[in-house]
């Protein structure tokens, strides 16, 4: 398996778009200040924990989402290559 | 099993994220309304716009990436043989008249690894299968020519 497979099975498409997700989730959580909506110096308003609360959850969800399938991946990967090698030292002394 | 519980985990925690990112992005999008700052008939503030404008992608690409990992469940159940890909008819006809020719004909590049696994061990239990038939069928040709001389001595005696 050359290294391009094994990334291609280790990140799918649906990876990508969750990183997607935690760039937003960083701009919707940084937005109210970059935007100026909230007063500097002031308690945050609704809309600033909002999108502080949001955005933190974006961020956790994608990096969630896009490690747990990195981890499971690999271990699918490593068990597969273990099997595969098991299979192999049956097939070898046979004379095959 | 234990390979294949881990596959389904995979692609369960990737949906359950994009669903939860769903959540989150119609949340975006309600959130100006539900949380009051952004009142009722009045022109939306710059806030409720970046809301509006995060959240109605964030939830369009929560469901394509939902579909994402949707299709590649669908794929690896395929793969493992616990689905089986529905063909048209003509497609069928076509695949009953060619598939000596087809089987051989699919790159190697383009199997899964599982394939590549099970052909591996399809192509030892064919080998075990055929040294077991030859076993067998030099056996019965040992018990044949033992059957025949015997009824050669018996008719020499006779």
């Amino acid at each position: 398996m050359s290294v391009r497979d094994a990334m291609r099975r280790l990140i799918p498409p649906g990876s990508y778009v969750l990183f997607l997700f935690f760039l937003t989730g960083i701009w919707v959580a940084i937005s109210p200040f970059v935007m100026t909506t909230q007063p500097s110096g002031q308690h945050w308003i609704a809309s600033t924990v909002n999108n502080v609360v949001i955005g933190t959850i974006l961020i956790v969800v994608s990096l969630f989402g896009i490690l747990s399938y990195l981890v499971f991946a690999l271990r699918d990967l490593l068990a597969e290559v273990q099997a595969r090698q098991e299979v192999a030292e049956h097939t070898s002394p046979s004379g095959e | 099993m234990r390979t294949t519980h881990f596959t389904l985990s995979k692609y369960i925690c990737g949906m359950v994220a994009s669903l939860i990112i769903f959540l989150a992005g119609g949340w975006l999008v309600l959130a100006p309304f539900a949380l009051g700052y952004q009142p009722y008939g009045a022109s939306w503030d710059s806030q409720t716009t970046n809301d509006f404008a995060t959240g109605i992608p964030v939830a369009v690409l929560a469901l394509v990436s939902f579909a994402f990992f949707f299709v590649s469940l669908l794929g690896s159940l395929r793969a493992a043989g616990i689905l089986v890909a529905r063909q048209r008819p003509q497609a069928q006809a076509a695949v009953a008249t060619q598939v000596p020719a087809a089987v051989p004909s699919v790159p190697a590049t383009q199997q899964s690894d599982l394939d590549r696994t099970l052909s591996t061990l399809a192509a030892a239990l064919a080998a075990d299968l055929t040294a077991r038939r030859q076993a067998g069928s030099n056996q019965l040709n040992q018990v044949s020519d033992q059957s025949t001389d015997q009824a050669m001595n018996s008719r020499r005696d006779a």
